[in-house]
């Protein structure tokens, strides 16, 4: 007897349905992997959605809370499996798993750690989507997106750290709150490492092309009468102040990394402040060999302002820095090597 | 991210994780186009609030009655809603908290509200539930698929096989026993799944969280846009006529909240759509409200 699928429905296209083109994959469901997978699937991205986990039960019940939701989006298939064949053909995959920092341990030891966790991870994801761009999240994310990258083979422009998006979305939103303007109104960038060491780029920091510097030579300076260096401040406060009062970060670093996949996704070249490798091949018609950006020689990670689109990070802008703020560069670039020399097992 | 607030406004009792939440929000705020958030333990932080929504309340501890437990969040309701009348009295409160039925009551009695502007999101996620598993069984998208869960929310939602359909095509008349034990298909295992699928999502994650604040997303979009679509919410289903005795609707004489199809807008719940239901189908509902009436009528409010 003929089901009510059957009676109720002709089909016509014989063939069955074509694989997915926009797929996400987010790697790790815990507040931040959520937050990024529910801020993609709300902003229309992803056409398919993948979610990865080692524990089961909340994976699936994670999987299963977003599929009964699923009258209000417009992502038709959501899956999750800690077998990682659940993630293939994706063209984003972002990286959320790793441990966190227990107290009174070393960053070298925290580092090693996850290193140890992504040696899993990301060889799984590079051999079910070896075309994927990949954005790391996970903290402390400019070694560990190094670690990604060495790990995956990938060339480096498809594999990109959340970086000091979300640094510079917190300080537009900071300077704006002073100035009352909202935040897209207000350009600022902060560059270099993700946390305690950023930097801040006083000499770009414009609201509609009116520099703040020239206005206020004296900005970002322990000269300035008005402090606005205690904004860079709370930036870099922030994250411990959130963490301090709620436990975690989550909702806005979930807006930030779909900030990004918007841009990957929708070919869009927006410039955004991420962390991508610092030393690269300059066109031989150029220069000669391997020139570093800013005069940094080491292979490491750090936040400038890049073009993504759908290649990944497409170029890199070659910001004016001041000599302070270049030397403030070098100094995270010197710190980071530190540590990533003595990683095992790359 | 649905971009439907000027203004947000969070209150809670925990004021470290209230502060928290509200900072990570504004922390995002370069991505969103709500450009206030604010948040204190003082309702005065509400004033002017065009929707309210209720999330706060006791979780059923293991072994509680529903009764104790409803009595509970009573006495947490005496504090809230007053002080959400005092500072937005022209708002549209939404009750989310569960039971949701009888504290959308609760709410209603504690307010002084006309009735319309009191709202529980009741079976507004059970019908997308359910409209989601349709259309995983007939490989189509949920928003295709037509199907509505009324009545109280929770084990004895009642599903209105009659109206089932996808483009107006009646699935009861493809399948005359669909709904029933003797149904092949098994089509009654789609609302079981819907009543149990709360309990699974908990059991496997602690507690659902995603689809209900969709499905009040979808909501409070209807209210502020004045959209006038129908959603399955819970409302008041005893009606004072003018004629005596007083009639309710489907014959349900008490003052109970219960989810029917209702067209929400601007001014809240401005009407209600008269579903025709079978005699099975008000019977059910009718058990609804005795067993609603039942745990109310102890509340001491």
């Amino acid at each position: 007897m003929a089901t009510v699928h059957e009676k109720l429905i002709t089909a016509v296209a014989g063939a069955a349905a074509e694989g997915p083109r926009n797929k996400v994959t987010i790697v790790g469901v815990g507040q931040v992997g959520m937050a990024c997978a529910v801020s993609i699937l709300l902003r229309e991205l992803a056409d398919e959605m993948a979610l990865v986990d080692v524990m089961e039960d909340k994976l699936k019940g994670e999987m299963m809370d977003l599929l009964h939701g699923s009258l209000f989006l417009k992502t038709p298939k959501i899956v999750a499996d800690k077998d990682y064949a659940v993630t293939a053909n994706s063209r984003i995959v972002v990286v959320t798993a790793g441990v966190r920092q227990q107290e009174g341990e070393s960053r070298l030891n925290l580092v090693q750690r996850n290193v140890n966790i992504f040696k899993h991870i990301i060889p799984q994801i590079v051999k079910y989507s070896p075309n994927c761009i990949l954005i790391v999240v996970s903290n402390p994310v400019d070694i560990l997106t190094y670690v990604t990258w060495k790990l995956s083979g990938l060339p480096k422009h498809r594999v990109i750290g959340s970086g000091c998006n979300l640094d510079s979305a917190r300080f537009r939103y900071l300077m704006a709150e002073k100035l009352g303007i909202h935040a897209s109104s207000f350009q600022g960038w902060i560059l270099g490492e993700h946390g305690d060491s950023s930097v801040p780029v006083w000499s770009g920091a414009n609201v509609a092309v009116v520099n703040l510097q020239k206005l206020n030579p004296d900005i970002g300076t322990d000269k300035d009468q008005e402090n606005w260096k205690d904004t860079h401040k709370m930036v870099v406060d922030s994250a411990y102040e959130v963490i301090r009062l709620k436990g975690y970060t989550n909702w806005a670093i979930g807006l930030s990394v779909a900030d990004l996949t918007e841009s990957l996704v929708k070919n869009l070249s927006r410039i955004h402040p991420v962390s991508t490798m610092v030393k690269f091949k300059v066109s031989p018609s150029l220069s000669v060999g391997l020139q570093g950006m800013y005069g940094i020689n080491d292979e490491v990670y750090l936040s400038l302002p890049c073009i993504l689109n759908n290649t990944g990070v497409n170029s890199v802008v070659n910001m004016t820095l001041t000599d302070e703020e270049v030397a403030k560069l070098k100094k995270s670039a010197e710190t980071l090597w530190g540590i990533q020399k003595d990683l095992k097992d790359l | 991210v649905q971009e439907l607030a000027d203004e947000l406004a969070l209150v809670d009792v925990i004021e470290d994780k209230l502060k928290g939440e509200m900072m990570d929000l504004q922390h995002g705020g370069l991505f969103l186009r709500t450009p206030k958030i604010v948040a204190d333990k003082d309702y005065s932080v509400t004033a002017n609030s065009k929707v309210v929504v209720v999330t706060a309340g006791a979780r059923q501890q293991e072994g509680e009655s529903r009764l104790n437990l409803v009595q509970r969040n009573v006495n947490i309701f005496k504090f809230i809603i007053p002080n959400i009348v005092k500072y937005s009295p022209n708002c549209i409160i939404l009750v989310v908290s569960n039971p949701v039925d009888i504290l959308t009551y609760v709410a209603w009695k504690l307010s002084g509200f006309p009735r319309h502007r009191v709202i529980g999101s009741g079976c507004n996620l059970d019908s997308a539930r359910f409209r989601y598993l349709m259309g995983e069984r007939l490989n189509l998208h949920p928003s295709s698929c037509h199907g509505w869960v009324i009545g109280e929310h929770g084990d004895s939602s009642v599903p209105v096989w009659s109206g089932i359909n996808v483009a107006g095509v009646s699935l009861q008349k493809l399948n005359p026993d669909m709904g029933t034990d003797q149904d092949s298909e098994n089509w009654k295992d789609v609302h079981k799944q819907v009543v149990e699928s709360a309990y699974e999502v908990i059991k496997l994650k602690g507690y659902t969280s995603w689809a209900i604040g969709m499905s009040v997303t979808d909501l409070v979009e209807t209210l502020l846009k004045n959209l006038r679509k129908v959603h399955p919410v819970s409302t008041m289903v005893k009606v004072t006529l003018l004629f005596s005795p007083p009639q309710g609707m489907h014959g349900i004489h008490d003052e109970v909240f219960l989810s029917v199809p209702c067209v929400l807008g601007n001014t809240g719940l401005s009407d209600i759509v008269k579903m025709s239901l079978k005699k099975e189908e008000e019977d059910q509902l009718r058990k609804s409200a005795d067993t609603l009436w039942g745990v109310q009528k102890e509340l001491k409010l």
